[in-house]
Parts: C-alpha cells; structure tokens; sequence
C-alpha cells in the first residue's frame, strides 16, 4: 500500500504498451510488391523492428531483454527506501501472423517506512517484495491487430489482476493508426495492520490514440484515456486518511519524436495533461535526445518535468513545536496528508548510454537523478512544510533479438 | 490559422497553451505535414525514434513515477495497479 511501499524503482504496474502504431510499416507482402526491395532491406536490418504492441503487421523477430534496476530515495536525514528490481521481457512472433509479448518482474523493497508526511521520528524498519507480470497476444491482420492482454502483480498486502482488449487499425497507405483499448483491473487490499479487511478496487479504463507518421522525419501520437474506478483507496498505514471511493482520470498525451537528419540524432519530445476526480491537475513534459556517437554507441541524456496541484482533500498538517510531528487536522468529509496528493513540482535529470555489440546483441546502462520539492510546482504555490524528496535510479540491461 | 488542441473548459486554459505550443514548436521546425511514401519510412522505422522502443526501461519508469505522484496514465491501459500508490 502507498506508506507502506511509499517507493519506486521496478517494473510493471499500470504499463500496457502505447497503443498505436508509431512507424509500422506496410506488412512484408505489401512492401515487396509496392516498393521493392529497398524497404524490407531497411526494415530487415537488425534493431529497425517495430516494438511489439506498436504495430499493427506481426513481428518478424523476436526480442528477449532483462534489466536489473536499483532505486534509492531519501529526504534530508534519512534513506527512506532501497528498491532493488530484476526483471525480463521477451516478444515474439509464435505464427505467421500472432506475436506473444511478456514480462516479468520482482521488487525488493527494504528501508524506512510508513511516513505519513515529511516527518522522521516515526519512521521504521520495513522489507517487501512484489512479483508482477504481464502477458499480450496479438492476432494481425492485413490493417488490423487485435490484441488480448493480462496483468498479474502480487505483494505481501495488495493483488492486482488486470485484462484488456485491444484494436488497432492502420490507414491505407499505413502512415496512420487508430486504436481503441478497453481495460478492467480487479485489486485486492489487505493491509498487514488490518485496518481494512476484504477491501477490494475495481477500474474500468478507456483508451484512443492516434499515431501518424507527420514527414520522413516526424511522427506524432495523440493519446486520450479515461479511467473510472470503485472502491477502497485510503491509505490504512497513515493515521487520518479518508479517500472517497471513486476516482475517475482522465489523460491527454501528445508525443512528437522528430529525426535530425543531418546527425542522425533523434529528440523525442511529450506532453501529458492529467485531470482527475480528487481534483487534482497534473502537466508532464518528456525530453530525451539520443545521440548516435557512431554506429554501436548512442548517448540519451534525458530531462523531465511534472508539476501537480492538491487533491481537493489533501491538508497541509501542522507540526507541533514541541511534539513535533506533523497534527492531523481534519477540515472535511474526506482527508490525506500523503505527500503524493499535494502540490509540487519534480524534475528528473538522467543519460542512457546504449552499446550495440553486434547485429543481436545490445547492451545499456542508465542513471537517473529525480527530485521532488514543493517550490517547484509551476507557478508556485506549492503545499508548505514538505521536506525536498530524492531519488537515485541505476540500471543495466541486455538486449537480444532472435 | 487558427488550431485547435483541446477544448478549454474540459482540460483547462494551461495545458491548451502548452499543447499549441508542442505543436507551433513543430511547425516553426519546418514540420509541415507531409507524410511520407513507404520507401521514405527508414529513419522513422529506427529504434532511436520509436515510441517506447525499450519496454522493460518504459514500464520501470511509469512505475517509478506511479509510484511518486498523483498523476498516472498516459500511454496504455490494463497494465494493472500495485500497492505503492
């Protein structure tokens, strides 16, 4: 639950795959009669394959790649929690035309917790571990894919299981792709403390985007979900935490990947508008440019911003002068300190470094720096007496194609 | 001409003006829209210009953020919750 595990650091997790083509190309029958033969050697070549879950033709090869992922955050004076996460992820084609994705995940959890908001003295000693997967058959057609999805994730207090139905749908002249997602996700809480017992949350998502290949060098997706659910979302670890039992989101996602032609750099930009029931507003802006060194090493240094305003619900809590910790003040019907739910602005700053060994293997590496402060929130007004929050996150992995 | 990104009163006046502005970015930069034939795809079929070409990496990072902030989503639905928020 949130305090308890209040971390990041791992895999999975409300991660189905963009939706909509971004670059498929014409399926290999059609490119062969209609261009020749300089496109399937271009598509052909090792690592130009289209990911899963983002085209509409079958895959052509497959992919198996593993990480290995350390995360750390801390706010002054202590280490709050270490996250150490291995995981794996393969996709391949299984016939002529289906392709099978998965992937799996383990997190160990370990450090200071639960904080109900920025206070220290109460902190203590806990250890998890979260098992989650993921799985997604796609059937192609000519322009069409149809793809079933599954997610399970496990940990010592929570269960998640998940299913969707997704459609993707490619223009003529395959410079265009519409899809429609349908999800529905069943969890299940039992806080250790058992300050619920038989809580459960049921949320029934929606998804349209479109990607359309803008030139020979631009493409862009504009993606559109909804996201309705029922049920328990208080937080059983912090003291005053009352949630109402609905919540319904909605995000605006737009993506622009531009290629420079003239270096064969590639800056890949996004904007995400999140609004939500609580009340609360989000803006997210995505950059990264990768830079090719030469033809085995491309460099991505990565900057990140998002900036939050408070749930209608969140309170800023008061610390005693002499007890210290933050009081619970109670204004209303529903109420949370979680820092989460306040008003602030955080910025990550990281690189990735990819090594291609050789026409199969990649190696890459990255390193990111996240910090989270109230000051930051755009505009200013951020929720007062947050202490600044930061996070390392370190990881290695390989990829293969077969 | 005049471009329309979102209706005002549904997603706020701030994030119509930063998606106008995503998209005056992309015209200013000579990207006027002109898509290209099938021979023309090479450079936009490299992994470097995908969308979440590195799927391990993409989904650790949305967790990590799930995990950190109010505001998820964006890029998929089903992927499931966890109970680090």
């Amino acid at each position: 639950m949130s305090s308890k595990i209040d971390f990041a650091g791992s895999a999975l997790a409300r991660c189905a795959p963009s939706d909509a083509t971004a670059v498929a190309g014409p399926t290999p029958s059609q490119t062969s009669a209609r261009f020749g033969s300089i496109t399937l050697a271009a598509l052909a070549l090792p690592g130009l394959v289209a990911p899963i879950g983002a085209q509409v033709a079958p895959l052509e090869e497959g992919v198996i790649a593993a990480k290995f992922g350390v995360y750390e955050d801390r706010q002054p004076g202590l280490t709050r929690v270490r996250a150490i996460s291995p995981s794996l992820y393969i996709a391949s084609p299984i016939a002529s035309s289906w392709s099978f994705e998965g992937s799996l995940t383990h997190d160990n959890v370990s450090g200071a917790s639960p904080r109900w908001h920025s206070s220290i003295s109460s902190a203590s000693r806990m250890a998890d571990h979260r098992t989650a997967a993921t799985a997604k058959l796609t059937k192609s057609f000519e322009r069409v894919a149809v793809a079933l999805g599954g997610a399970y994730s496990d940990e010592q207090d929570y269960r998640s299981r998940a299913g969707s139905l997704e459609l993707r749908i490619a223009s003529a002249d395959n410079n265009r792709t519409w899809s429609i997602a349908f999800a529905h996700t069943d969890d299940n809480i039992f806080p250790t403390n058992r300050a619920a017992r038989g809580a459960t949350r049921r949320t029934n998502e929606l998804g349209l985007s479109v990607t359309q290949n803008w030139t020979k060098h631009d493409v862009v997706q504009l993606a559109i979900s909804r996201a309705e659910g029922r049920g328990y979302y208080n937080d059983p670890y912090k003291i005053v935490d009352i949630r109402p039992r609905e919540r319904d989101q909605t995000t605006a996602t737009l993506r622009w990947n531009h290629f420079i032609a003239s270096s064969g750099d590639a800056l890949r930009t996004s904007y995400r508008f999140y609004s939500d029931s609580f009340g609360i507003r989000a803006h997210t802006l995505d950059a990264a440019y990768a830079k090719a060194l030469n033809d085995r090493w491309i460099v991505t240094p990565t900057l990140r911003y998002h900036t939050q305003s408070a749930a209608n619900f969140y309170y800023d809590p008061v610390y005693d002068p002499v007890v210290g910790e933050p009081f619970p003040v109670v204004l209303g019907r529903f109420a949370s300190p979680d820092h989460r739910l306040s008003a602030f602005g955080a910025v990550t700053v990281g690189v990735r470094a990819d090594w291609k060994l050789d026409s199969r293997w990649t190696l890459d590496a990255k390193l990111e720096r996240y910090e989270q402060r109230s000051s930051w929130r755009l505009g200013g007004g951020g929720s007062p007496g947050l202490a600044p929050l930061t996070a390392l996150i370190a990881q290695i992995g390989f990829t293969r194609t077969f | 001409m005049k471009l329309v990104f979102f209706g005002a009163s549904f997603f706020g006046r701030r994030s119509v003006l930063l998606g106008q502005a995503l998209f005056f970015v992309a015209l200013s930069s000579g990207c006027a829209y002109n898509p290209p034939a099938a021979w023309e795809r090479g450079d936009l079929a490299k992994v470097k210009m995908k969308f979440d070409a590195d799927r391990l990496d993409a989904m650790a990072a949305q967790h990590t953020y799930f995990s950190k902030e109010a505001a998820s989503g964006g890029t998929g639905v089903g992927g499931g919750g966890c109970g680090c928020n």
